[in-house]
């Protein structure tokens, strides 16, 4: 049932060149295919099932994100950044404006912090959620995506009760955060905080969260047609993972136990107690496996920040107009896709010279050509949906 | 940046004293700019080494190897120039350049440094580092459609993101936004006035009922 990468490609050499003569062609993969998470085309030759020198062809979706922040000021950058992974997209918010916040050098009153800290795992939450979902869907598996996404409904319901948004909240300010608003009110700030019994919704929603991730375990990992699937496919040796700048889970399913949220401080994850899951065979298995036990942690992270939350401001003094002093700084924050960064150059004014974005899904699917290599045609399925990745993440 | 090593000292840790204390990273800076032959500079705990042209794929070669910076995170560019057709232009004159740069790091610690190194701003070459980062490839790629840079030695230097026929370097500081030249940004200017704007916290009075 599980056999090595290796032997496959041995065995398919054998018989191709012994048994049959067959001829190449060009397969053409998309853009349009319902695994490619948005608009991804793979140009592979094929020999028989097998594929060999895929070549995708990305951009697609480039949005120009780098060239319109040098056009914009720092808060309009905000609703630019929440785009670029929407399936996380309060994650995105955060490594930039810590970036901002460097430079300007101001103290995030420790509250805002904490709210960032519990949105942002309430986001990774939520984008595990629909990889637990989507992810057996594409192997065929229909049941988990109804519980996947009923689990990822009440995550979004909190992170909307927060911010007004479930997809692009734009929610944070240099500073801290926005200061929420009295329901149907534009004006008046009646409401200067979480909202009235967010705290102990959090903790049900996270019990429910934690229940359903134990059925989600058992409805996938028992399945012997996933396993067979999954198992010894897309294995991705450490080495070949790090030069190509994989991270997050991608990584970590590798065995390598790095997490930004060990070594990073932009948000206060050291006051935590959470482990850096991490798998063993870096297959297709071990990275949906992974995701399924961050959320597990990501539970831990949410429960022991709203029981510890303190209390005080939202907001640093900052400001009326955002100038930003002159100064380079990388800030960079381990997103659920993986390693989100900005590369941020002002000169003084109120947008920035230069915005680098490094986003997850651009590394992580740059392997593709690389671990497609040799690989069966369904099997493509399978790797591509395993590596978890969002177009607008990759063409920004 | 033209920052100098004594201006880079008053962002260490914010301290209020004349002798500012030394920052953490300076050790891990001191450690790789010996070890690849470049000047390291710390800003806003970011480690930047910069090291020269010729130098490049060999100081990546050693970080690789020697220093265990084995994650490649991202290669990219700065276009240093006087002449800014969209964004606001540099506060003051800079000697124009395109600065490439990659950010390497380790994956026990977290240590990360930015190599950075100067290409002229007509014709920018540099030989490609995908022998030493696999996956400096489609970064490559990127900057060489955005910015112009030949990278010497690269297998597939084709547009990565933008249409094959597509023509000229985005990211350069002397490429218009086109939409922009064609039709004015309509959000440079409040159509209507916000309600409790000005920093008072009083409703506004064009809409008394709220």
């Amino acid at each position: 049932m599980t056999l090595d990468a290796d032997t496959i490609r041995h065995m398919s050499e054998t018989s191709v060149s012994i048994e049959l003569e067959t001829e190449d062609m060009t397969l053409n993969i998309g853009p349009q295919h319902p695994s490619t998470h948005g608009v991804l085309r793979l140009v592979a030759r094929v020999d028989g099932e097998r594929c060999f020198d895929v070549r995708p062809v990305i951009g697609y979706m480039h949005r120009g994100y780098e060239k319109l922040s040098e056009v914009r000021t720092y808060p309009q950058i905000t609703t630019i950044v929440n785009r670029i992974d929407w399936v996380s997209g309060y994650a995105n918010e955060v490594p930039f404006i810590v970036a901002a916040e460097k430079l300007m050098e101001l103290e995030v009153p420790e509250r805002a912090q904490y709210i960032r800290l519990i949105l942002t795992e309430m986001a990774r939450i939520s984008s595990h959620l629909v990889f637990n979902a989507s992810y057996p869907l594409e192997l065929g598996a229909a049941t988990p995506l109804f519980f996947a996404l009923r689990e990822r409904e009440r995550v979004l319901d909190l992170l909307e009760s927060v911010t007004g948004g479930r997809f692009h909240p734009n929610f944070n300010r240099i500073g801290g955060v926005k200061p929420a608003y009295a329901s149907g009110s534009q004006t008046r700030k009646l409401a200067q905080d979480l909202p009235a019994g967010f705290l102990q919704e959090t903790r049900d929603a996270m019990d429910k969260v934690l229940t359903a991730v134990d059925e989600l375990e058992d409805l996938v990992a028992g399945n012997e047609i996933i396993l067979a699937r999954t198992k010894g496919v897309g294995v991705l040796p450490p080495e070949v993972a790090v030069a190509y700048g994989v991270s997050g889970p991608n990584l970590r399913a590798s065995g390598v136990a790095f997490d930004l949220r060990k070594t990073e401080d932009y948000l206060p994850y050291d006051r935590f107690d959470f482990d850096v899951i991490t798998g063993e065979n870096g297959d297709c298995w071990d990275r949906w496996h992974v995701r399924l036990q961050e959320i597990r942690e990501s539970v831990k992270i949410i429960q022991q920040a709203v029981d510890s939350i303190p209390s005080g401001d939202l907001q640093a003094k900052v400001p009326k107009v955002i100038k930003v002093p002159k100064g380079q700084t990388y800030v960079r924050a381990e997103n659920p896709k993986g390693e989100m960064g900005y590369y941020l150059v002002s000169d003084g004014g109120n947008g920035p010279y230069r915005l680098k974005i490094r986003s997850a899904s651009f590394s992580n699917i740059s392997i593709l050509p690389w671990i497609l290599e040799g690989i069966l045609v369904p099997d493509i399925i399978a790797v591509m949906g395993s590596l978890d990745f969002v177009l607008g993440d990759v063409d920004r | 940046m033209t920052s100098s090593p004594s201006d880079t000292e008053t962002h260490d840790g914010g301290a209020q004293e004349t002798e500012a204390p030394e920052h953490p990273l300076q050790g891990f800076a001191d450690r790789v700019a010996e070890a690849v032959g470049g000047s390291p500079e710390i800003q806003f705990d970011t480690v930047k080494v910069r090291i020269p042209a010729e130098g490049w794929v060999a100081a990546h070669q050693t970080a690789r190897d020697d220093l265990d910076l084995v994650f490649f995170s991202w290669l990219s560019a700065i276009d240093w120039s006087n002449q800014v057709e969209a964004g606001d232009p540099l506060s003051e004159e800079v000697e124009e350049r395109i600065e490439l740069m990659t950010a390497l790091s380790n994956v026990t610690d977290g240590d990360l440094v930015v190599m950075s190194t100067d290409l002229s701003h007509e014709s920018p070459t540099i030989p490609s580092l995908v022998d030493v980062y696999a996956g400096a490839d489609w970064h490559e790629r990127e900057a060489y459609e955005m910015f112009g840079i030949q990278f010497a030695g690269h297998p597939n230097l084709i547009h990565l993101y933008l249409p094959d026929a597509f023509v000229g370097n985005p990211l350069r500081k002397s490429y218009p936004l086109l939409s922009r030249e064609v039709k004015p940004w309509p959000g440079a200017v409040d159509v209507e006035a916000m309600p409790g704007r000005n920093g008072s916290d009083e409703p506004s009075t064009e809409n008394p009922e709220a």
